[in-house]
C-alpha cells in the first residue's frame, strides 16, 4: 500500500477512452469519472464530489490550454489510487477564460495527499512538453497514448 | 523565499503548479521553497509569495503578495512570475 506510484502504474490502457463524446463539462466529469469506477478505484460518490468540487472552487480545474485535471478528496469515496483519461471528439467549455476548451480530461483519485505526488509530476512533465494536449487528443487509441506518455517521461528522466 | 501553491484542496493543480515553479527555481538559481496547500489552511501562515490559479487567488486573503497564473502548465509564464517574485524578495 505504501509505494509512490509513477503515472503508469496508475493510468492503465482500460483507463482511457479516446474520442468520447460530451456535450457538457458535467458530462466529461461522469464520463471519467464512470473509468475510475469502472476500475473499482472509487464509489460512485466520488463523480459527484468532483463535480461539486468545480461548482464550489471554479473551473480552474483547466490547469492549461485544453486541459483539465479532475478529483476530489481522499474521504469521497476512494478506494485505491487511481487515474483515468478521456480524450473529447469535440473540445468542451468549462468556463475557464484562459484556457478553455477542453480536450482531454485526467480524472484521479488519492488516498491520501502524499502517494500520487510522482504519478502527477509524471504527468506535469508529459503536459509542459511543446503541443502534448493537440498530440493526445488527436491520437486513436489507449496504447498510442500509453506509449506516448511512457517515452515523454522516460525522456524528461 | 517561501512560496506557498494554492488549490482549493491541495492536491491536484497546487501539485503541479508547485512541481513547475520549482523547476523554474531551479533553472534560473532562484533558492527557496515551494508548498502545497489547500485554500482553508493558509490563514495565519507565514509566506513571502503565494502562487495559485486566477479564481483560486481571487479568493485569497493573505499578507503574502498573490500572483494569479494562468496556465499553470506554462513554464514561460510561471518563470517570469517567479522571477519578478524573486526580484522583489531582495527589495
Amino acid at each position: 500500500m505504501g509505494a509512490v506510484k509513477l503515472i503508469l502504474d496508475l493510468l492503465k490502457t482500460d483507463n482511457i477512452k479516446v474520442k468520447v463524446k460530451a456535450n457538457n463539462w458535467k458530462e466529461v466529469v461522469e464520463k471519467a469519472g464512470k473509468l475510475l469506477k469502472d476500475a473499482d478505484y472509487v464509489e460512485e460518490e466520488y463523480i459527484k464530489a468532483m463535480k461539486d468540487a468545480i461548482i464550489d472552487n471554479g473551473p480552474y480545474v483547466v490547469i492549461g490550454k485544453g486541459i483539465a485535471l479532475l478529483h476530489a478528496r481522499p474521504e469521497d469515496g476512494v478506494k485505491k489510487m487511481g487515474m483515468s483519461l478521456v480524450t473529447l471528439k469535440e473540445a468542451v467549455e468549462f468556463g475557464n477564460k484562459n484556457n478553455d476548451p477542453v480536450k482531454i480530461a485526467f480524472a484521479f483519485c488519492a488516498e491520501d495527499n502524499k502517494k500520487h505526488i510522482n504519478a502527477i509530476a509524471d504527468l506535469s512533465q508529459v503536459l509542459m512538453e511543446e503541443d502534448s494536449v493537440n498530440k493526445i487528443a488527436a491520437m486513436k487509441s489507449s496504447e498510442e497514448i500509453i506509449d506516448y506518455i511512457k517515452s515523454s517521461v522516460e525522456k524528461n528522466q | 523565499m517561501k512560496v506557498l501553491a494554492v488549490c482549493g484542496m491541495g492536491l491536484g493543480s497546487s501539485l503541479i503548479l508547485k512541481m513547475n515553479i520549482e523547476k523554474a527555481m531551479e533553472e534560473e538559481g532562484i533558492k527557496g521553497t515551494v508548498e502545497v496547500r489547500d485554500l482553508s489552511s493558509i490563514q495565519g501562515e507565514r509566506a513571502d509569495f503565494i502562487f495559485a490559479s486566477e479564481e483560486i487567488a481571487a479568493k485569497i486573503e493573505h499578507n503574502a503578495e498573490v500572483y494569479s497564473v494562468k496556465n499553470m502548465t506554462d513554464k514561460k509564464e510561471i518563470k517570469e512570475k517567479i522571477l519578478e517574485a524573486s526580484q522583489r524578495g531582495e527589495n
